[in-house]
């Protein structure tokens, strides 16, 4: 069932969606080489619990499968061809050279924010670097098909067009969901689809928009059984960008967006 | 986070196997073992070894799939 959230709603949304922005601002600007993913993991856990919040990634067991454990962690910390959940680990070095996707997930009253950001430390291959700006356009031209009026899938489509054109692959088995008092709602938000097609979107849904871009021809993105961390089938590179959105009539609210460079997203 | 969700892939029959299972080769080259999605029996679609078929492939054990189409 997918929910329309009430501007009551959103502001509560608004208020996680702030802090989740905040917590991806404070790892971009201390992230470095050298420095392990626990590390940042633990930064992390701390600022959002001295904000009254508390983390939705920690203990969250997805529904539908009782065998899985539930996640570790607070962050998601995927070094290169992990494509997400990434478990912080205190062995885990982060080295020059790595792209790094940091997943962050708020509870803030009784409501969920969601980002994710792909960093890049020091200098990397250009085709690298390609596929993290493509990935990042990606996530813009999806937000920007996310209007009253539309339909779901229109987003989809705006995602894989884009990444198709660089002869980048879409990883299909991971999707971006609704999201609201629960960090999973309806309906799943895939990056590859038909125009025209899906739902029609209405103002007050909520969403997190999540493209995940690889190179190479990986469709799937694989993880062992009752593990987490996802790989690309190929071994190679993917790039993650996230955002919590609100659906409204000629553009999308972004509620996730960064305090660092004042109006870029 | 991302949601895990089980992928489509397409296929082609290789063996018609009892209660309604079949053996299916996928794109991939990778042999699956799948049931008929209830539509697909309600409306007494019939597959046969040579069809092109959609298949879903469960995220949790990728030996296992759902048929839900079955080309012309």
């Amino acid at each position: 069932m997918i929910t329309i959230k009430t501007e009551r709603e959103i502001d509560l949304m608004r208020a996680s969606g702030a802090l989740v922005a905040r917590v991806l601002d404070l790892i971009e600007t201390e992230i470095m080489p050298g420095m392990t993913t626990k590390q940042l993991d633990t930064m992390a856990e701390e600022f959002i619990r001295d904000h009254n919040a508390e983390p939705s990634f920690l203990n969250y067991a997805p529904k539908g499968d009782p065998g899985a454990t539930p996640y570790p962690a607070t962050l998601c910390v995927s070094l290169n061809e992990e494509v997400v959940h990434g478990i912080p680990n205190n062995k885990r070095v982060i080295k020059e050279g790595d792209i790094v996707s940091v997943d962050c997930g708020v509870y803030k009253g009784g409501y969920h924010g969601d980002a994710a950001r792909t960093f890049v430390l020091g200098t990397i291959d250009q085709k690298i670097q390609e596929l993290v700006s493509v990935t990042h356009e990606c996530l813009s031209r999806g937000i920007a098909m996310a209007v009253a009026g539309n339909r779901l899938h229109d987003i989809s489509s705006a995602i894989e067009d884009y990444a198709r054109s660089f002869r980048f692959s879409v990883i299909e088995n991971m999707v971006g969901h609704g999201i609201g008092s629960e960090l999973h709602e309806d309906p799943a938000v895939p990056n590859y689809g038909k125009k025209n097609t899906g739902v029609k979107l209405r103002e007050g849904m909520t969403l997190a928009i999540e493209p995940m871009i690889a190179l190479g021809r990986s469709r799937r993105a694989i993880s062992k059984r009752g593990g987490w961390v996802a790989v690309t089938e190929d071994g190679k590179p993917s790039a993650h960008f996230e955002h919590t959105i609100v659906v409204r009539p000629g553009k999308a609210e972004i509620l996730t967006r960064t305090f660092l460079y004042g109006e870029t997203a | 986070m991302a949601k895990e969700e089980s992928i489509e892939i397409e296929g082609v029959i290789l063996d018609a196997l009892p209660n309604a299972l079949f053996k299916v080769k996928l794109e991939n080259s990778l042999e699956v073992l799948a049931h008929v999605s209830g539509k697909i029996r309600m409306h007494y679609i019939r597959i046969l070894p040579g069809d092109k078929v959609k298949v879903q492939i469960s995220p949790y054990d990728i030996t296992k799939g759902r048929i839900t189409y079955r080309y012309k």
